[in-house]
């Protein structure tokens, strides 16, 4: 193809207006989505870390319930109950010694160090042990 | 900052598998994909939908390949031409695509003439030659930017070019738009 007909075809395509301006509307078209995203989405293959993470959390759910079984089937509940209701006693008998002594004890007790100290045991440390157990489940 | 709001969002998704962040760019990108389609296969919108879904879900798989040299979606419209490609030389539906009587009854956004005398003039282009032409005239790239797209030599593609428009040219003066 000699020059003079490359420019002959380059002004046929930037001298006339119409067809430019059906490229330029061709370019500016925007295609509706209409769900094809959603489709997309759903059509997702799993990608090999997600299948290892995936059998990563089978496995710990079925060691929980190998675990949970075997806590039951050798009477880890009731050592559970034993340490529980020994801890009980313990802790009322501390505060039944620490009732009839404090008022003869010379040492200043705050009543607000108690009360945090007793919020902290009972919110603080159950709050922080179910995050922790959530994250690791 | 778009690239840099595109490289936040395929970070998400290569490290985290973050599908709410592979969500966001399907949905950037979804329309100049189904458009490079809906121009290479003229107008077939099924089969085009079906060529996008297939890009973006090699795109969500090789994610981790990425290593952002070019930006997200020329390395997008990359996958998308070699899908298309594949499809051509899979199914060798050269025939189907070239045939344009079946373009007229799956398209239903060439309206006008005009519109449908551009999509047969682009049917007369080699697909190669159709490519260069639809990403240049329709989408706007440069002629780096189409080389790195298809892999083809900035001196092909301007050839591509020169040729495609010769011919565009010669079927649309016959046609009535000499001036």
């Amino acid at each position: 193809m000699t020059d003079k007909e490359k420019i002959k075809i380059d002004d046929f395509f930037e001298g006339r207006n119409d067809l430019a301006e059906i490229f330029k509307q061709a370019a500016q078209q925007q295609i509706e989505d209409n769900g094809f995203t959603e489709r997309v989405m759903q059509n997702l293959p799993d990608t090999q870390t997600a299948m290892v993470r995936r059998l990563s959390r089978i496995w710990s759910m079925f060691c929980i319930i190998v675990a949970v079984g075997l806590f039951f089937a050798f009477g880890g509940w009731q050592v559970l109950k034993g340490l529980f209701f020994g801890g009980l006693r313990m802790l009322l008998g501390w505060l039944e010694v620490f009732a009839i002594t404090a008022p003869t004890t010379e040492i200043n007790i705050n009543l607000w160090v108690i009360l945090l100290l007793a919020a902290f045991v009972l919110v603080v440390l159950p709050y922080q042990t179910y995050r922790k157990l959530s994250a690791t489940l | 900052m778009t690239e840099l709001n595109d490289i936040a969002l395929v970070t998400q998704v290569a490290v985290f598998h973050n599908k709410r962040a592979f969500d966001q760019l399907v949905r950037k990108y979804q329309s100049p994909v189904r458009r490079f389609f809906l121009n290479q296969t003229l107008g077939d919108e099924q089969l085009s939908d079906d060529l996008a879904q297939e890009t973006f879900i090699k795109a969500y798989v090789n994610i981790t390949k990425f290593r952002g040299l070019s930006s997200f979606s020329t390395w997008l419209m990359r996958i998308a031409y070699n899908v298309f490609y594949d499809n051509v030389r899979a199914k060798k539906q050269t025939e189907d695509i070239d045939s344009f009587a079946a373009m007229r009854q799956t398209s239903s956004t060439g309206d006008s003439n005009l519109k449908m005398d551009i999509y047969a003039a682009l049917d007369l282009l080699k697909p190669d030659e159709r490519t260069c032409i639809t990403l240049q005239l329709i989408d706007g790239y440069p002629i780096e930017q189409i080389s790195k797209i298809t892999g083809i030599p900035d001196n092909t593609v301007k050839s591509h070019l020169r040729r495609g428009k010769e011919k565009m040219t010669i079927y649309l003066k016959e046609n009535g738009y000499d001036r």
